[in-house]
């Protein structure tokens, strides 16, 4: 068994009297790209400034590497790369410059590995940061996040502003990075396509609470769309366990449910006397579904 | 270092709803049983796959896992993994259907649905397999 890298248990935050998160525990095992999706305001970035320590929990624990979240020893603090909504790179620096003062700042960079990505990435070097547009400001403060090879990368938005071109070119980076195992990415995005390919673990927050944590491969397992042709009229409200969503007309009825397995489908169909397809469905229709 | 050509023979769709696991599981199965896929034939490795489609690692390895356990593919030491021996095109044509079959069922539904007639759907069918074939 893996030491859990993070781990939040009962996690709460609030500020004044409102409620940011509540009760979230998950954990997140070393090498898993862990994607976290949505709404606008629904709690990732506090969630992920819990995480890192930035700002303190009012209920409930968070771990990173085993300590305590809030009082995290500069040790740990150097095994974590973290790149912001909001870049905090310096204006009147070229990415040169930029690069270098941050270098300095860890005991170990990783030079070559900067220059083939700022390569690849096409970030300009030369150029005073004040100059460059949003995705190359998005590029270079990925860069500051990588060099010094953290085990735990933690990015908030991270392809915002990049173009599709980029953004794979990034996603690739992050499978590489990924690839042997020992170290980790979480992210948070709104770009659910991204999440498919990449993500291994999914996090869905819903008004400050998960609304499903686990494998992507369950998610799409086990929410699904079943499109039901009976023999005879169904009822009117079909008796479904988990159901997110139906609507039924005559002998034909459509529904969407989750905790969905195979061998719920036999029973189902002698229940209602019809003949069921089960389709998958994208996981934009499932977070949509998740929200209705 | 797997051959370009057999790094591409997958077609992995990310945005399909089916977890890429089972979609790469479903083609290896279809490949070998069709003869497509020999045995012998040296499998791209995990990081191989996962890099060429931008997808992954965790999801290629399930599939790899699975089909291993089903013993149509090996695993060497050192060395790529390999379609294992005599499954190739030894499929008849019984067994080839039923793989086949889970699709055909939602086809057959969507068509009734539709009222559309069976020899209408198999005219249909064939002209878009003589399509594929070209």
């Amino acid at each position: 068994m893996t030491e859990p890298l993070v781990s939040t248990r009962g996690l709460g935050k609030t500020i004044g009297r409102k409620v940011i998160l509540r009760d979230i525990a998950l954990e997140v095992t070393p090498g898993s790209i862990v994607g976290i999706i949505g709404k606008n305001g629904a709690g990732k970035t506090t969630l992920l400034e819990i995480l890192l320590g930035f700002s303190p929990a009012s209920s409930g624990s968070a771990q990173l590497f085993g300590h305590d979240s809030f009082a995290l020893p500069a040790t740990i603090k150097g095994r974590i790369g973290f790149v912001p909504q909001q870049d905090e790179l310096i204006n009147l620096l070229t990415g040169q410059q930029q690069l270098a003062l941050v270098a300095a700042l860890h005991g170990h960079w990783n030079a070559a590995l900067i220059e083939r990505l700022r390569k690849t990435w096409e970030v300009p070097m030369d150029r005073i940061i004040q100059n460059l547009s949003g995705g190359e400001r998005q590029k270079l403060s990925t860069l500051t996040a990588l060099g010094h090879e953290p085990e735990l990368l933690v990015l908030d938005e991270p392809v915002a502003s990049l173009d599709p071109i980029s953004r794979r070119r990034f996603l690739r980076e992050m499978i590489e990075i990924t690839a042997e195992r020992t170290r980790t990415v979480l992210f948070s995005t709104h770009i659910i396509s991204d999440l498919e390919r990449v993500a291994d673990q999914i996090w869905i927050l819903r008004d400050g609470a998960i609304a499903w944590a686990g494998p992507l491969d369950s998610l799409q397992e086990s929410v699904v769309r079943l499109s039901v042709n009976a023999r005879r009229s169904l009822p009117s409200v079909l008796p479904l366990a988990g159901c997110l969503s139906q609507r039924v007309a005559g002998e034909r009825a459509s529904a969407v449910v989750t905790q969905w397995t195979g061998q719920r489908l036999a029973q189902l169909q002698e229940t209602l006397d019809a003949e069921i397809a089960v389709e998958p469905l994208g996981l934009e229709d499932i977070f949509v579904e998740l929200h209705s | 270092m797997a051959s370009p050509s057999i790094l591409r023979i997958f077609t992995l769709q990310p945005n399909l709803g089916v977890p890429i696991y089972l979609q790469l599981i479903h083609q290896v199965r279809r490949m070998v049983a069709s003869g497509q896929l020999t045995p012998g034939t040296e499998l791209p490795s995990v990081r191989e796959v996962a890099t060429e489609y931008t997808v992954n690692p965790t999801t290629i390895s399930k599939a790899y896992g699975l089909l291993e356990n089903e013993g149509l593919v090996q695993r060497n030491r050192g060395k790529p993994m390999t379609i294992s021996p005599g499954r190739h095109g030894s499929a008849s044509l019984a067994q080839r259907l039923k793989q086949i079959e889970p699709q055909v069922e939602a086809l057959v539904l969507a068509a009734r649905q539709l009222e559309l007639k069976a020899a209408d759907l198999c005219e249909f069918i064939e002209k878009k397999m003589e399509k594929a074939r070209d």
